[in-house]
């Protein structure tokens, strides 16, 4: 009986085809990006002339636009900004959601069940409109105007899905383990710091990647709770001071956007596989 | 009971409560309530007063800098006979179907070439996962000047490659290119999520099923029917969900490519209400037109969960 | 080992708590020593920002008071006020530019009195500034500068068809038929954008039609006037400009000049400035001439801009103190209007020949004699439902609607229908 042995030559074909059909889904996906780098050194001259061919830089490639955003706009202060607050309010969001991911998954106690129904409710609302009334809480707290308000706004998109994700990974770690460390005389907490968490080290890698990914693209909280110069985030920064009224200052916002990206892909090509997994086990696991 | 251990290099005085702290934390009741209790305070103080208010503002005629009163359903109402809204309502539903239904085809296509054996995987992966990973509000700004009406590289490959004629579409201000652009954009940002996604659902299908139904004569399509695809439901069930949700309250790219334009034809629930709660000033019909689709979506994700708990 | 990891525990968890939050991010005390927050937009010229945080340091020198001066994106001010109102906190001096002061009215300081003094120095305020800055008798915001739409042309081009200078809207529409034929077509927007409504305005005023009559409640879009507009319109779309314009944003037509296609737009100072700046080959050939008129005269849309102060500011009278030395004083005035190129002028009747006008010839045509000024809605006062017909876009979306085969008299039914509901809100 033939199985599925199939010939050298039809596997090389199909590993060639497989190959081939990538080539318009990476294409796709890698494309602006490309347009955006040329067009961030392209000269004015060339960006702005339609005889000019858009797909490649031909009349020379100039580091104007960059010096632009360094030299004329506070970009490196933006980045630091973004960075303090997407580190802050991962961190946070972390500590809560291990806690209350734990803690829903483990420990038994009313309301358990409708925690999954209520974390995709919270996401229904638009934040467009929820920022008006957030504003409001901010500065209850007093710290509009600053930084600190963006790090306490964001875990509140944050942690409900890094809950239900970790809440999921928590699951799966086999009661007897901890019941063992229970027996031998180990508190909860102890459990949770020593042996769930080791555990459920994807889960956590993928939630403080979602988190930094977030948290570092937000726009509309990061506009209306900060306006100092000084304390805006890389987007708003570069939204703001490179479009004047009508004017678009296009080489430079790109040249902005490129730079801007650079901190969330380093992050990612380090931890690609986790966050794969970690994305994924949320769903699988569910 | 567990004894809570005390820590031989304690620095910190008041041993007494430190042991009474740490016998609590380790009954269960206290425990429980005491972990989710950051989450809970986080949630009612900036999720559950921000969103009462919101319903609030919704049945009330509440305009920014005024003083507010109750006046009921008349939003909903008067939203209901506005030209702008109902055609809001119809890009909703045809930018959320076609941009999802779209991305679930590619996104199944996507997975299935990812998961043959490739080298370069990793960097295949990172490439493809790229667009979900930048900043939107300056992606989106790229593909702005990718659609400009005058420089559009778009209209520049396309004339070049002789498939359409000079001066080529306004895709931002021509009725239904504009839909068309917002979602291309939509998709190219939202198919990593799917295609990751559903990659692991496909990995986590154990090789034997398929080697079995090759061994019965089964071609590939058939596989894919027959085993890969129910094997994927429950993964598609919650990729599904949570792109259903992002992709009918998206704000940034409508907002940075057409503004809702021309015509209305692309403006989304979000877009619209930010125009006129925001740029407007009335916040009453403002959050109206965001919560308007709140029970349906609701009623959505109820059923999908119940669908994804059961299997 | 349990020991310390309970107290990381207990330490994180009151950092993250109230009591932390506030230790450490409790602005430092205000009204201690007076302190002003000035909140403005990003102005078209960077220079200009530029020297109004100079002219901010030497106020502080001058009277002690500490100014910040914060800066906003003009599309980002929407959603910024509102959340400044909403928490009854932020900045005490704002940006108040067009109809801002009517819709915030209720938020907003009496500043009569400091109009009432620069008044007297510089003559009356401009008509545009006067409509949108006084709302029902009482000043909420200082007229500061405006910024007014002209017509930029391609002199070379009208040079060498041998092209009057269109004096009417009918001349341009015969000039325009040229331009075409040469390749470089007119460029109106038609589009869901100010720009489009800032020429079709004006068009229907000097036709002397409107929108919203001067009670702010009845509705005159349907009219003749409005068919005249509407034709005129639709034989400006077949022989004059290209359909790309029923795509255009507001940077469409500066692009469009710019790079040497289109021969005649209509905007601000902003496209031959850039153009300037950029160093374009079309920068020398770009000009202004003065807005053409119809038989209702000669109307153009302003930008007037304003500064105005929260009423829950509690540095009310340093404010005020600044809006006197920035505007009060006539050297400090010109030289803020000088370091912004013409893109800001001044407000007021007795500075409209400024020297600003005289750093470039082709600023000649921004002295715009006879013209009268007004901001979106005019002759209807700005108020929030005249507002919201303009944000609304109604009127250039009729208009789309009408080139693109809807009949006049149904897009003027549509635009009645959609402004009549908004007026009844």
């Amino acid at each position: 009986m033939i199985t599925g042995v199939r010939s050298r030559g039809a596997r090389v074909r199909s590993t060639m085809f497989g190959y081939a059909n990538l080539v318009p889904f990476v294409f796709f996906a890698l494309f602006p990006f490309y347009f955006m780098l040329i067009t961030s050194f392209k000269s004015n001259a060339e960006l702005y002339s339609l005889k000019s061919v858009p797909l490649w830089i031909q009349n020379g490639a100039i580091t104007d636009h960059y010096r632009y955003l360094f030299g004329r706009t506070e970009f490196l202060t933006w980045i630091k900004n973004s960075l303090i607050i997407s580190v802050a309010a991962t961190s946070i969001s972390l500590v809560i959601a291990v806690l209350a991911g734990y803690s829903l998954a483990r420990l038994r106690f009313r309301g358990v069940g409708s925690f999954g129904t209520a974390v995709f409710i919270t996401y229904l609302v638009p934040p467009t409109l929820l920022f008006l009334p957030l504003s409001q809480v901010v500065n209850w707290l007093g710290i509009s105007d600053s930084i600190w308000a963006l790090i306490v706004t964001y875990p509140t998109f944050l942690v409900p899905f890094s809950t239900w994700l970790l809440m999921g990974y928590f699951r799966t770690i086999p009661r007897e383990i901890e019941e063992c460390a229970l027996v031998d005389g180990a508190s909860r907490m102890q459990t949770l710091l020593r042996i769930a968490l080791p555990m459920a080290i994807p889960g956590i890698v993928c939630v403080v990647l979602f988190g930094f990914t977030l948290t570092w693209n937000e726009f509309i909280y990061a506009l209306t709770f900060v306006s100092q110069s000084t304390s805006k985030t890389a987007i708003v920064g570069v939204t703001a001071d490179l479009i004047r009224g009508d004017i678009y200052y296009w080489g430079s916002l790109m040249a902005g956007a490129v730079l801007a990206s650079v901190p969330v892909v380093a992050c990612y090509v380090f931890f690609l596989d986790y966050y794969v997994s970690g994305l994924t086990a949320g769903a699988v696991k569910g | 009971m567990a004894i809570g251990s005390v820590g031989v290099a304690t620095a910190v005085p008041r041993p007494s409560l430190r042991a009474r702290l740490s016998e609590l934390l380790d009954r269960e009741n206290w425990l429980g309530p005491i972990f989710v209790s950051p989450a809970l305070v986080l949630l009612l103080l900036l999720v559950a007063y921000p969103f009462c208010m919101a319903l609030y503002f919704s049945v009330s005629n509440a305009f920014i800098g005024r003083p507010s009163n109750f006046i009921g359903i008349r939003n909903f109402v008067r939203l209901w006979e506005s030209d702008a809204f109902r055609q809001t309502f119809q890009n909703a539903f045809v930018f959320c179907g076609l941009a999802v239904g779209a991305k679930i085809v590619l996104g199944i296509s996507l997975a299935l070439l990812l998961n043959q054996q490739l080298w370069f995987k990793r960097m295949i992966r990172g490439a493809v996962l790229l667009p979900w990973v930048i900043p939107t509000a300056l992606s989106t700004l790229g593909w702005s000047w990718m659609f400009n009406s005058l420089y559009s590289v778009v209209n520049w490959t396309l004339l070049a490659i002789g498939i359409i004629d000079p001066p080529g579409p306004n895709w931002l201000g021509q009725k239904y290119y504009a839909m068309a652009a917002v979602i291309i954009v939509n998709i190219w940002r939202g198919l990593p999520f799917f295609a990751i996604t559903l990659l692991a659902g496909l990995v986590a299908i154990p090789k034997e099923l398929y080697e079995a139904a090759e061994a019965d004569g089964a071609g590939p399509i058939a596989r894919f029917w027959h085993v890969t695809l129910p094997l994927l439901k429950p993964v598609l069930a919650v990729v599904l969900l949570f792109s259903t949700i992002f992709t009918f309250n998206d704000f940034n790219i409508v907002y940075v490519l057409t503004r809702g334009g021309p015509v209305n034809s692309t403006h989304l629930f979000a877009t619209l209400a930010y125009q006129t709660g925001l740029a407007g000033g009335n916040l009453g019909q403002g959050a109206a037109i965001s919560l308007f689709m709140l029970p349906l979506l609701g009623l959505v994700v109820f059923f999908q969960l119940r669908y994804i708990r059961r299997e | 080992m349990a020991a310390i990891t309970r107290r990381r525990f207990l330490t994180t968890t009151a950092s993250t708590g109230l009591a932390g939050i506030l230790a450490t991010g409790v602005p430092p005390a205000r009204g201690q020593q007076r302190e002003v927050l000035y909140l403005c937009w990003n102005n078209f010229a960077p220079l200009s920002d530029k020297k109004l945080s100079e002219i901010g340091q030497r106020f502080t020198k001058d009277t002690g008071i500490k100014l910040k001066i914060d800066h906003i994106n003009a599309e980002q001010q929407p959603a910024k006020y509102a959340s400044e109102v909403q928490t009854q906190a932020g900045h005490d001096l704002i940006e108040m530019r067009m109809h801002f002061p009517w819709l915030y009215e209720p938020q907003l300081v009496d500043v009569g009195d400091i109009v009432a003094d620069l008044e007297k120095k510089y003559g009356k305020a401009i008509s545009s500034a006067e409509e949108t800055a006084k709302v029902r008798g009482t000043w909420r915001a200082v007229p500061q500068y405006h910024a007014m739409f002209v017509a930029t042309y391609r002199e070379d081009l009208f040079k060498k068809a041998g092209l009057k200078i269109p004096d009417t809207w009918e001349d341009l529409y015969v000039a325009g038929k040229e331009l075409k034929k040469m390749g470089h077509p007119i460029g109106i927007p038609i589009n869901q954008n100010l720009d489009s409504i800032s020429t079709a305005g004006p068009i229907l005023w000097s036709l002397g039609g409107m929108e919203v009559d001067r009670d702010g409640k009845t509705v005159r879009i349907n009219s003749p006037q409005t068919a005249q507009l509407i034709e005129w319109y639709r034989k400006m779309f077949k022989d004059c400009m290209e359909p790309e314009v029923l795509s255009w944003d507001n940077a469409s037509n500066n692009q469009s000049i710019q790079q040497g296609k289109a021969g005649w737009i209509h905007n601000p100072v902003s496209a031959y400035i850039v153009a300037k700046q950029m160093k374009l080959p079309t920068g020398d050939t770009i000009n202004h001439h003065r807005t053409p008129g119809g038989p209702n005269g000669r109307h153009e849309t302003d930008a007037p801009r304003h500064i105005g102060i929260w009423k829950f500011s509690k540095n009310v009278e340093p404010g005020k103190e600044f809006i006197r030395y920035l505007l009060g004083k006539p050297e400090v005035y010109n030289e803020y209007i000088m370091s912004g190129d013409a893109f800001n002028l001044p407000a007021y009747e007795k500075l409209q020949d400024h020297a600003v006008l005289k750093t470039d010839p082709k600023y000649a045509a921004l002295k715009s004699e006879g013209v009268q000024y007004h901001a979106y809605g005019w002759p209807a006062p700005p108020s929030d439902r005249v507002q919201l017909i303009t944000n609304s876009f109604i009127l250039p979306i009729m208009l789309a609607k009408a080139v693109t085969g809807t009949s006049t008299k149904d897009a003027m039914a549509w635009a009645d229908n959609e402004m009549k509901k908004i007026i009844a809100g």
